[in-house]
């Protein structure tokens, strides 16, 4: 066995009263593909953040290529060749991109002035490394995600990097985009360089590491090589819990379609959309992340009105052409970013989720009825498992799951006949996204009609019935879930 | 080459340059006297003292700050200059004036500067509480009240013509002071700062993300100090030559007058979340805005309905930078989902 | 006591020279100590604040120097306090603390009458006696004090540009603000004296009311936007203390010394340079001192439960024979007007 790059021992570090690392430990070897992986909380940031020098450890070894580390500052653990890049990349989004390529090399030089020749010289040779090929004029501000990255990337490299730590790297890219990131990733592994893959997503880390290390809570549970993890393996380290994965059956499905759409049309977004829902049914939407699927997802829920085309509910056309009339027809819709839209993230939970039944809260001469209030709360506390110690508390309290469980209590409680979810689960950890998983299928069963409109193709396949492929704003395809692969869906995708 | 074009295009600049030039046309046609030199005369020297705050409320602003407490700062360091060269019978030039308004401005930049970047409080509640102490300690300890005479040199410095336009159809001369000089000078050696120094650049990159800059290696706390001292300098620098234009001083008769800085300062298409903005950009839109409040005559504004004018194009001028940005995203947007 | 003398000779004089006023001047300087209220305010202490509109305009120093002569020489409780700028929200905020503080009278200067309205009810309901200078329109006061009737003065004023502008040609008039009291009563009195008396005047008509902002640099520029856009302009008449100085600075720089006239209030040592020089050829004034002295022995007479009757005597100078203004029973005036020029503008003392 080579020595090790990277090795941590036996580290601990409390903030307060929390304990944020217990005991944990990660070893790295030199140019291997390493994941971290574990929920969030489970003290995966920390880690980076003692390596990298932002924090200091209260307790255990680390050793970086064969030497004893005492203190680690953020200068020490550039100068060996650490670089960490962060989920926002810790880009200047205002400047460009050359000169946030340059910004470091030329700080590093300790000169008071800038010389813009040298700093293209610079952003030239550091794009070049990678064959990135990029505006160097243009403001980062403006690049896509997955560009932004690559500036992130590049500036990374230029400082003779020897271990690349990427937290999350691939949260806000599109299939492609991470197919790409990682060619990048083998790329590097080629030159030598150590990579730190910090993900909680199954299917990348089997993409893409060689080995891997779990923690949860603290602590290290799992390490080793990627070899010898499975799926059900992985699951059960990450969350202390075992599932068993099985796909959505439905029961009880009405007879008749409670919703249909018929020709649905909106310029420029997606076209001649037909497709019906049965009660008791999850229909899943897949398609990529420009396809038309979140326009159409806003469409049926009155907030971008479709051109042309029918809905149908319960056999009857309707009209949707806002919010309000979508939810006079018992639709409910739970928004992707449900941060941004479905969440007063300031106002109490138990606020939050009579939001939408709060004309019914009123007592006969209008008055709002406290009490039924507290108990409509009480209820959906209890139902949805939604783990809080007083609904009184702001919503920010609560953790990406819980907060995704407030969002949907707050559409149950106006009896939904049809509930709609664009990427439900996004951001959220494994053991919460099975329970938001396992809710929709018992909401399901009890005769609520399910869209679920997702690019996670495990989702879909799991908790739907039927899946709808759509391409370049049409329905490219329908397989009944049971019978469909992954590979069969993406091949339509693209 | 083509490409240098559109992105000129993309920024706020032309847009602001032409909202001048129409305004210009607009009040030639009502007036006649727009293209006059007496008037660009008049125009440039009244732009003198809003421009050097400009400049200074453009750090302030890049840097992800604000200061309203420039007013209050040139005031203050400059009452107490002009009454320490009085009550010291100083004759001599106006370089002296300069240097103690300039170190006592760099003192009080200092205190904002500390506030602002040692102890990161808020930069607005820092600068607005610091405008009071100003003022207080101009009014309480100083007891200002109004200058009449004011040294020697600094009359003339104030007075002496460093361009004469002589209007030959109705004989009309204006003069344009050695102050405008000055605002030439700051607002050259500032240009080079921010484009050409490390420091400058650390400016753009703190307004652009403070995490970042730190953890680029820039001494995030020390730049903002720095930065209001220098704040501080620009703003007594501009509070002398006011004095000296107006040949008296008068202590509280700058105050109120950061809102419309500020005003020109974002017209000009300088970001007041930070990091964006470039110094043309900043000197227009402060132009424009003296621009405005210096043609309401010409144009025939009725004295009742010039603020709502005033107040007008600000909104509009902001409204259609707003409007061009979104445009050239938007474009930008679609041409990425095409090529896709 | 020398200084006193010098206005009260001068303004005699001016007044013999204009020829529009009708009252005798006392011969002796009015002594308040003599007035039996303010020998009771003085034994009862009452507490007596004066609100300026700001400090350090150098008119509401000087008020400050009356309103300071006359506790010294009286022994009564008064005092000036004040806000830093010119500013309605802080001055009724400076206004309501007095009221917090129980004084026994207030006297403002108001800088917006509506706003100060409001809060001066407040004063009257709890029983503090109000009395006012420089703002007529308010409804909430025992008394109001105008050093003269504001007609008279903007009249006044409007002589002394006529007389610079040899009776005729185009002028304008300059406010600090459209929304002042005082400065715009003054201007519609000296227009409607020019209309009466000097058919050869005109009113610029496209712009017949322009703001300074009480600030000295806004007149300066809006001079030089007048004389560009109206090349027939030949005057401005001035009513705050910043205005007729602000234009005096346009006219030397622009060359229109002799071509171009302006005139109004004024301070004198501020402008000694500009009347010399011949740029300025006059300005007009009242003693705030006076005004202030005024106000404070009005307040000791109200406070002593004095019934006011025109002609009201106030000892002070100009504020002898105080009438009531016709239709009024609140607002006083007195005839406290002078003309300062090249002169006489030494021998005022301040």
């Amino acid at each position: 066995m080579s020595q090790s790059l990277l090795k941590a021992e036996h580290v601990k570090i409390s903030f307060g009263n929390v304990h944020a690392l217990r005991d944990v430990s990660l070893e790295i070897l030199p140019g291997e593909i390493h994941c971290l992986a574990g929920e969030n909380g489970c003290g995966k940031s920390t880690i980076i953040k003692i390596i990298s020098g932002v924090y200091q450890r209260d307790g255990g070894t680390i050793e970086f290529d064969g030497k004893k580390l005492e203190k680690i500052s953020p200068i020490d653990a550039i100068n060996m060749g650490i670089q960490v890049i962060y989920q926002d990349f810790a880009l200047f989004p205002n400047l460009t991109v050359a000169e946030n390529l340059a910004l470091n090399t030329e700080l590093a030089s300790r000169k008071k002035t800038v010389s813009w020749k040298n700093v293209r010289k610079i952003a030239e040779e550091a794009v070049a490394k990678i064959n990135f090929d990029v505006d160097l004029d243009e403001k980062v501000e403006k690049l896509s995600v997955a560009q932004k990255q690559m500036v992130a990337i590049s500036r990374a490299l230029m400082s003779n990097a020897r271990l690349i730590i990427m937290d999350e790297p691939t949260t806000a890219l599109t299939k492609k985009e991470v197919n790409s990131l990682f060619k990048i990733i083998l790329k590097l592994k080629e030159q030598g360089i150590a990579i730190l893959f910090i993900s909680h997503k199954l299917n990348e880390v089997f993409e893409i590491s060689d080995r891997f290390t779990i923690f949860r809570n603290g602590e290290m549970v799992a390490t080793g090589s990627t070899k010898d993890l499975d799926d059900k393996k992985f699951t059960y380290y990450m969350t202390g819990r075992e599932f068993n994965d099985q796909i959505f059956v439905p029961e009880n499905m009405s007879e008749k379609p409670v919703f249909e759409l018929k020709n649905l049309t909106l310029e420029g977004a997606f076209e001649a959309i037909n497709f019906s829902l049965r009660r008791g049914e999850i229909l899943g939407i897949t398609g990529l992340l420009d396809s038309g699927r979140t326009e159409l997802a806003l469409s049926m829920f009155g907030l971008k009105p479709a051109d042309s085309g029918e809905i149908l509910k319960e056999g009857t056309p309707i009209k949707i052409t806002n919010p309000r009339d979508a939810i006079e027809h018992k639709i409910g819709y739970v928004p992707e970013d449900r941060l941004s839209e479905g969440l007063f993230l300031t106002q109490s939970i138990g606020d939050n989720i009579i939001i939408s039944e709060i004309d019914k809260l009123k007592k006969k001469n209008g008055q709002f009825d406290l009490k039924k209030r507290d108990e409509e709360i009480k209820r959906w506390v209890a139902e949805l498992e939604i783990k809080t110690k007083n609904p009184d508390n702001p919503a920010t309290t609560l953790s990406g799951g819980n907060q995704q469980r407030i969002v949907l209590a707050k559409w149950l409680a106006c009896n939904l006949d049809v509930l709609i979810l664009n990427g439900p689960t996004v951001g959220v950890d494994i053991g919460s996204k099975h329970d938001i998983h396992m809710v929709l299928q018992k909401l399901a069963k009890q005769g609520l009609g399910v869209i679920i409109i997702s690019d996670d193709l495990p989702e879909v396949i799991q908790n739907c019935n039927r899946v709808l492929v759509i391409k370049n704003g049409k329905i490219r395809s329908e397989y009944d879930t049971q019978k469909v692969s992954e590979q069969m869906i993406i091949d339509d995708m693209m | 080459m083509k490409k240098k074009v559109k992105k000129i295009f993309q920024s706020n600049e032309p847009y602001i340059f032409l909202i001048i030039i129409i305004l210009g046309i607009v009040v030639q046609i009502r007036s006649g006297q727009f293209f006059t030199g007496n008037n660009i005369v008049d125009l440039l020297s009244a732009m003198i003292v809003p421009g050097l705050f400009a400049i200074a409320e453009f750090m302030a602003l890049i840097s992800g700050g604000i200061d309203v407490s420039f007013p209050a700062l040139a005031s203050l360091s400059a009452y107490a200059t002009t009454k320490i060269l009085l009550d010291k019978g100083y004759e001599g030039n106006v370089f002296l004036a300069f240097l103690i308004a300039v170190l006592i401005g760099a003192l009080l930049g200092a205190i904002n500067g500390y506030f602002i970047g040692y102890l990161n409080l808020n930069a607005m509640i820092v600068t607005l509480g610091t405008s009071s102490i100003f003022q207080g300690f101009m009014q309480g300890t100083l007891r200002a009240n109004q200058l009449s005479v004011i040294p020697q040199g600094m009359k003339k410095f104030g007075t002496d013509s460093f361009i004469t336009a002589t209007n030959k159809v109705n004989g009309l001369s204006s003069v344009l002071p050695y102050t405008f000089l000055i605002l030439i000078i700051v607002c050259a050696l500032m240009f080079f700062v921010l484009r050409y120094t490390i420091f400058g650049r650390g400016i753009y990159a703190i307004g652009g993300n403070a995490l970042s800059a730190h953890t680029a290696g820039f001494n995030v706390k020390r730049t903002k100090f720095i930065m209001y001292i220098i704040i501080g300098m620009i703003a007594s620098i501009g509070g002398i030559c006011r004095v000296c234009m107006m040949q008296q001083c008068h202590p509280t008769n700058m105050l109120g007058m950061e809102m419309n800085i500020i005003a020109g300062v974002v017209l000009g298409g300088v970001a007041l979340t930070g990091g964006a903005g470039t110094l043309t950009g900043c000197m227009l839109g402060t132009f424009l805005i003296i621009l405005v409040q210096n043609s309401m005559i010409l144009l025939g504004i009725p004295t009742t309905w010039s603020d709502v004018f005033v107040g007008l194009v600000i909104v509009i001028g902001v409204s259609l930078t707003a409007l061009q940005s979104s445009r050239t995203s938007r474009s930008k947007k679609k041409a990425v989902k095409e090529g896709a | 006591m020398k200084k006193s003398i010098a206005v009260a000779l001068c303004a005699v004089m001016t007044m013999g020279m204009v020829g529009t006023c009708t009252t005798v001047f006392a011969a002796e300087e009015p002594d308040p100590t003599t007035d039996e209220a303010v020998v009771k305010a003085a034994e009862e202490e009452w507490e007596i604040a004066v609100v300026p509109k700001d400090s350090t305009n150098p008119w509401f120093v000087r008020m400050d120097t009356g309103v300071k002569e006359f506790a010294d020489k009286t022994g009564v409780n008064c005092y000036q306090i004040d806000t830093g700028t010119i500013d309605a929200t802080k001055q009724a905020q400076l206004v309501e603390d007095l009221i917090a503080q129980d004084v026994d009278a207030i006297c403002v200067v108001p800088v917006d009458m509506q706003s100060m309205d409001s809060t001066l009810k407040k004063a009257k309901d709890a029983g503090i006696v109000v009395i006012t200078h420089e703002g007529a329109d308010l409804t909430n006061v025992d008394y109001d004090i105008e050093a003269f009737s504001n007609e008279g003065y903007g009249a006044f004023i409007m002589q002394n540009l006529a007389e610079a502008m040899g009776e005729e040609g185009v002028y304008t008039t300059m406010v600090a603000s459209l929304t002042n009291g005082s400065h715009n009563e003054w201007a519609d009195a000296a227009v409607e004296y020019q209309k009466e008396h000097y058919p050869n005047m005109t009113l610029l008509e496209e712009n017949p009311r322009v703001e300074s902002d009480d600030n000295g640099d806004t007149a300066y520029n809006v001079a030089k936007e007048l004389i560009k856009t109206y090349p027939d302009l030949k005057g401005i008449m001035g009513t705050s203390s910043f205005d007729a100085p602000g234009v005096a600075r346009a006219i030397q720089e622009l060359g229109l010394v002799d071509k171009f006239f302006t005139s109004g209030t004024g301070m004198p040592a501020d402008n000694a340079e500009l009347l010399k020089s011949g740029v300025l050829k006059s300005l007009t004034l009242w003693d705030p001192a006076k005004s202030g002295a005024a106000m404070v022995d009005l307040a000791c007479k109200v406070l002593n439960g004095e019934e006011i009757a025109a002609p009201a005597n106030l000892y002070v100078d100009g504020y002898t024979e105080m009438n009531f203004r016709e239709g009024s029973e609140t607002v006083l005036e007195g005839q406290g007007w002078i003309t300062i020029d090249a002169e006489n503008v030494d021998d005022l003392g301040f």
